[in-house]
């Protein structure tokens, strides 16, 4: 050193400069590019939308028999239009942790918070998400399905045709979290253990779903499997999906506190 | 002058490699300290344990006197800028400058757009399709411009141009003078960054070879030069660091000579000539001069 700073100099100490909790600062990052959180799914669920309305008003158009009409309207409720939402929200959710992950430890920030702020961004997106997806239900139920009698967004597994919005709200809220906590956790296993981690991963629960069918089939059980869906209506099933994603939240929290980003 | 980092009997062994091995040293407050040594020395994993990103196999650190792992006291006057950094999918620089701010208390935004000048960095291009260059600069403008107290650049130049290069080292010298901090700087380019450099750390196969003042290192080896019979008389019983023959004359590096040795030396009519920083590495390394990169 060549200063000549004689001043007394106090002990450095950990105190952090300023700004608390990063938690907020790191939710925020996840949302950062408003494009590809909100404008693009946005944009890719209108045009499934514009596509199967003009597939409704051809059903509408061209089978008109009432009878057939019926039959083909009747079997739009199980619908899959929506699907892609979903698995979108589980891509965000393995990015969360693939590319923001190496990014938020970069800017300095610890494991624990980075899996907080996440957990408040999955949070806010899936509350964004659901709200978009109840005002178009509630867009359909009012107008008689696009007046085509069509359905994307009020479909069986959402709570049908009859739902009050707030039932729907719920159901599709609790999807979204379920599939960005999986979409987490996934990527939070390969974080940890790498290549590796992902083949054990998706080994084991092969092997699982294959026993599961396989004890279901074996014990003649698949009638009793469905009557307890058809029991448990879609507010039970997605309340049985919160144990799922309660237990990814956890599962991400321990496994992300040992990993570091590899280049 | 205080420790802010210290590092006791540090270990990182992965299954097949020891990355850092028995490692003690301490880095002084607002100093630059060079971390030299060649690839795969061990230089990387060093840094990553010091900003807790990595876990010890054994030993201590403390960074202001605590440990740095998920301590988000110590983690906030961090900032360790590496060539490996990933961003986020999709992201632009203008993200990571609207972002980084977030995270760093004592960002200057008038000093990264100054940056972003002289690097001429495209704010508006996605980081996937930057040059290696441009991708560096966006690590040097946030390791710069992000002031942290402690501010560690694992190998930050990779791709840069020369003229890039003497930008980021006129920049850090300027501004580490205004605002005085601990830099850590990790490089290869070692002739490049001599003069800025207070303390040398040079680490080779995970352990410390080197730990010394640069300026004291300066003067620590001297290269004699002349006939050969003449070098093997003065040389002598001294500890000979680097010899080169030719013909009939011999360049030998030794340590350091006092005043009546180098009398003795100019009477036998031998020409004494300094040892660079990067020349002092090499040898100590025990490498050929290829395992360093000249200098561009």
């Amino acid at each position: 050193m060549t200063t000549t700073d004689t001043s007394p100099r106090t002990a450095p100490t950990a105190e952090p400069a300023g700004s608390g909790s990063r938690i907020v600062p790191i939710a925020r990052l996840h949302v950062v590019n408003r494009m590809q959180v909100l404008l693009v799914p946005a944009m890719i669920l209108l045009f499934i939308l514009l596509v199967n309305i003009v597939v409704w008003w051809l059903i509408v158009r061209s089978v008109t028999d009432p009878v057939d009409r019926a039959d083909a309207l009747d079997g739009l409720q199980w619908s899959g239009a929506s699907f892609y939402v979903f698995v979108y929200a589980v891509v965000l959710g393995a990015q969360a942790v693939g590319f923001v992950f190496p990014y938020a430890l970069g800017m300095s920030v610890t494991r624990r918070d980075f899996w907080l702020g996440s957990a408040l961004a999955f949070v806010g997106l899936a509350a964004l998400y659901g709200a978009f997806m109840t005002l178009f239900a509630v867009i359909e139920q009012a107008t008689g399905g696009w007046g085509l009698g069509g359905r994307m967004f009020t479909v069986l597994y959402f709570g049908g045709e009859d739902a009050t919005w707030y039932q729907r709200f719920g159901l599709f809220f609790a999807a979204f979290l379920f599939c960005f906590f999986v979409g987490a956790v996934v990527s939070t296993i390969y974080q940890r253990w790498r290549v590796n981690g992902m083949l054990v991963f998706f080994a084991a629960l092969t092997l699982l779903l294959l026993g599961t069918a396989a004890l279901i089939t074996l014990t003649e059980s698949w009638p009793a499997v469905g009557s307890w869906f058809a029991a448990t209506g879609a507010g039970g099933v997605v309340a049985w999906s919160l144990v799922i994603t309660a237990l990814s939240a956890v599962v991400g929290f321990l496994l992300i506190r040992r990993s570091t980003p590899r280049g | 002058m205080t420790a802010v980092i210290e590092a006791e009997g540090l270990s990182k062994h992965y299954r097949t490699v020891d990355a850092v091995d028995d490692v003690s040293f301490s880095i002084e407050e607002n100093t630059i300290t060079g971390l030299l040594g060649r690839n795969g020395a061990g230089k990387t994993t060093l840094m990553q344990l010091l900003t807790g990103q990595e876990f010890a196999t054994r030993g201590t650190i403390r960074v202001f006197g605590e440990s740095p792992v998920e301590n988000a006291g110590v983690l906030q006057r961090l900032s360790f800028i590496k060539e490996s950094q990933k961003y986020p999918d999709d992201f632009k620089p203008k993200h990571v400058f609207a972002t980084a701010p977030w995270f760093f208390p004592n960002w200057d935004a008038e000093f990264a757009a100054r940056l972003i000048d002289d690097f001429r960095l495209p704010l508006n291009r996605r980081i996937k399709k930057l040059s290696r260059g441009q991708l560096s600069a966006v690590g040097v403008i946030v390791g710069l411009a992000g002031r942290a107290p402690i501010t560690f650049f694992d190998e930050p130049y990779l791709g840069l141009d020369a003229v890039a290069r003497q930008i980021f080292y006129d920049r850090l010298l300027e501004d580490y003078a205004e605002h005085p901090r601990t830099v850590v700087l990790s490089t290869h380019l070692i002739d490049e960054v001599a003069n800025l450099l207070e303390h040398v750390i040079v680490i080779d196969q995970g352990r410390i070879l080197l730990d010394d003042d640069a300026e004291s290192l300066r003067g620590s080896a001297t290269t004699v030069v002349g006939t050969r019979a003449a070098v093997d008389s003065f040389v002598g019983g001294r500890e000979v660091l680097h010899r080169d023959s030719l013909g009939g004359l011999a360049s030998v590096t030794v340590g350091r000579l006092d005043p009546a040795e180098r009398r003795e030396a100019a009477e036998l009519g031998l020409e004494l000539g300094p040892v660079s920083l990067q020349q002092l590495v090499v040898q100590k390394t025990g490498a050929t001069t290829s395992g360093i990169e000249q200098s561009a």
